[in-house]
């Protein structure tokens, strides 16, 4: 169980999140949405411990609001980040073997990482930056979703990726039942199909909130992401 | 005349290259790696130097003093990145002048401690072996196989164990890292300390052919410097490269001219190197295009 619990969060002097608060529960899937600009990236960086920010965040009722990022991934929050970004250098098994160290048994999570991907399975002996935009975020998705987390922060993990890449995401992120997944995505079709309750963010706060479909039934996505 | 002398000389090259190599390669941790403008890198090659004195007056055994110098370099490499560097990862001109601070008070407190006069550490492995009807002395020798061995087990260590995983991954990217579990503090503490060890090391096997006095570390420097940056920051293939070519050269320009005007034409190789390595392509930047994570700052740990 995630709580959140009036969190502020900001780039120096300036503050960009205020007063955020929300639960996720285990095998929920919590949609936050909002326009460029929104605070919702800025929302997850603070989440993972890479931003200072006030207020609490629990997890399994331990708060971890103050701890350094590796302490939030050992506790079992883990990030997938808008860029996919990848170490270069690194091949994509040195980039699973990160994310599974003292986890799990290594070659287990490294096959279960090929089995999600196939794509992957088939290039582990490759550098990950030659790896192409929708396998960098099959990458990202994979690193996070081997490690069997508590939590997992999605940024806009179909974003910009082909619709045949899609098709294997999407399926990956809804079959991580144990975890609570907080999910940025503007796209409402893969937000409709993965997620439950949805979190509108304008300005830094919390303006809207309630069951995707019925915010989407009644018009108010539409209405206040001006899709 | 030239080809009288060649066999010696010609293992005087290799020596000199060895040289260059050895007391680059712990810059290449803390600053190739780190991104530290590590002014106090020579005397953390003459901690390593004295250390072996010390030990040597106190009971005699060089070897000893040899073992205990890295040991010592890499403690106080530990204690100069927790107490300060840390803090200035992201500031890097506040960086140089505080390791330009902490090399001043290094070598005044072993100038306190050991007096200005030059002093001499004993080969542990003295005389020499007949090689094409010349003499070669064995210490040398050990100092070329040492290099060598040094630049295997470094290599290997990057590449095979899971610290040297967790240190290129930190160092390409810290802010991932972190959030990925990696203690990116404690990796780039390691990394500091490492490379202080091994600039140790330099000073304790270089400590028998040269003649001791607090100004020591500072004749490899800026040699140092030249080896990384001409190699590319980041890159052991690239310091071998340059540490062989600038070594080799300073040592066969050496026995045509003064040592002065050999090191000024060293200095011209390196402006020209630097220039035309990119064109090159013998090297490859160890950090190239990072992502916008990655230039976010990581907080000191």
């Amino acid at each position: 169980m995630l709580e959140v619990e009036d969190l502020s969060a900001g780039y120096g002097q300036t503050t960009v999140l205020r007063g955020i608060s929300f639960t996720v529960a285990p095998g929920e899937v919590a949609c936050v949405m909002g326009r460029n600009g929104a605070g919702k990236t800025t929302l997850l960086r603070a989440l993972m411990g890479v931003l200072p920010k006030t207020g609490a965040v629990r997890l399994s009722g331990t708060d971890i609001s103050q701890r350094p990022g590796h302490r939030i991934n050992a506790a079992g929050m883990v990030w997938v980040p808008q860029e996919a970004s990848v170490f270069p250098g690194l091949t994509v098994r040195d980039h699973l073997v990160i994310a599974l160290q003292r986890r799990r048994e290594e070659e287990d999570g490294i096959a279960e990482a090929g089995a999600l991907f196939p794509a992957l399975g088939e290039r582990l002996g490759q550098e990950a930056q030659t790896l192409s935009g929708g396998e960098r975020k099959m990458l990202a998705l994979a690193q996070a979703l081997i490690v069997k987390p508590k939590v997992v922060l999605m940024d806009e993990p179909t974003e910009g990726v082909a619709p045949v890449v899609v098709e294997q995401l999407i399926p990956a992120i809804g079959a991580a039942t144990e975890s609570a997944v907080v999910l940025v995505e503007q796209n409402i079709d893969t937000a409709l199909a993965l997620a439950g309750n949805a979190y509108i963010l304008e300005q830094g706060s919390i303006v809207v909130s309630g069951t995707v479909r019925d915010l989407y039934d009644r018009g108010i996505i539409e209405q206040r992401l001006a899709l | 005349m030239i080809l009288g002398f060649l066999p010696v000389d010609s293992f005087n090259v290799i020596v000199l290259a060895a040289v260059f190599v050895l007391v680059a390669t712990g810059l290449h941790f803390t600053f190739g790696m780190l991104n530290v403008v590590n002014l106090v890198h020579g005397e953390l090659i003459l901690i390593g130097a004295y250390t072996t004195l010390q030990v040597q007056k106190t009971t005699g055994n060089v070897l000893l003093g040899m073992a205990l110098a890295p040991l010592l370099a890499g403690v106080v490499g530990l204690a100069m990145e927790r107490g300060v560097l840390r803090f200035l990862y992201e500031r890097p001109l506040d960086s140089l002048l505080a390791t330009f601070g902490l090399a001043l008070i290094i070598r005044q407190v072993v100038q306190f401690i050991f007096s200005p006069n030059p002093q001499t550490v004993r080969s542990p492995i003295g005389g020499s072996f007949l090689l094409g009807g010349f003499n070669i002395p064995w210490w040398r020798l050990v100092i070329v196989l040492v290099t060598a061995g040094l630049l295997v087990g470094v290599i290997q260590f990057l590449k095979r164990s899971r610290f040297g995983l967790q240190a290129r991954a930190t160092v390409a990217n810290p802010v991932l890292a972190e959030t990925m579990g990696i203690n990116s503090g404690a990796v780039r503490a390691g990394l500091f300390a490492l490379g202080s060890a091994i600039a140790g090391l330099a000073g304790a096997m270089l400590a028998p052919i040269s003649t001791l006095n607090p100004q020591f570390g500072l004749l490899f420097l800026v040699n140092s410097f030249l080896v990384v940056i001409i190699g590319g920051k980041g890159s052991l293939r690239g310091l071998v490269v340059a540490g062989v070519v600038l070594g080799g050269t300073l040592a066969a320009l050496q026995f045509v001219m003064s040592t002065v005007l050999a090191q000024i034409l060293i200095l011209a190789i390196a402006i020209v190197g630097v220039r035309v390595r990119p064109l090159l392509g013998i090297v490859r930047e160890a950090q190239t295009k990072t992502t916008p994570a990655a230039s976010t700052s990581a907080s000191a740990r």
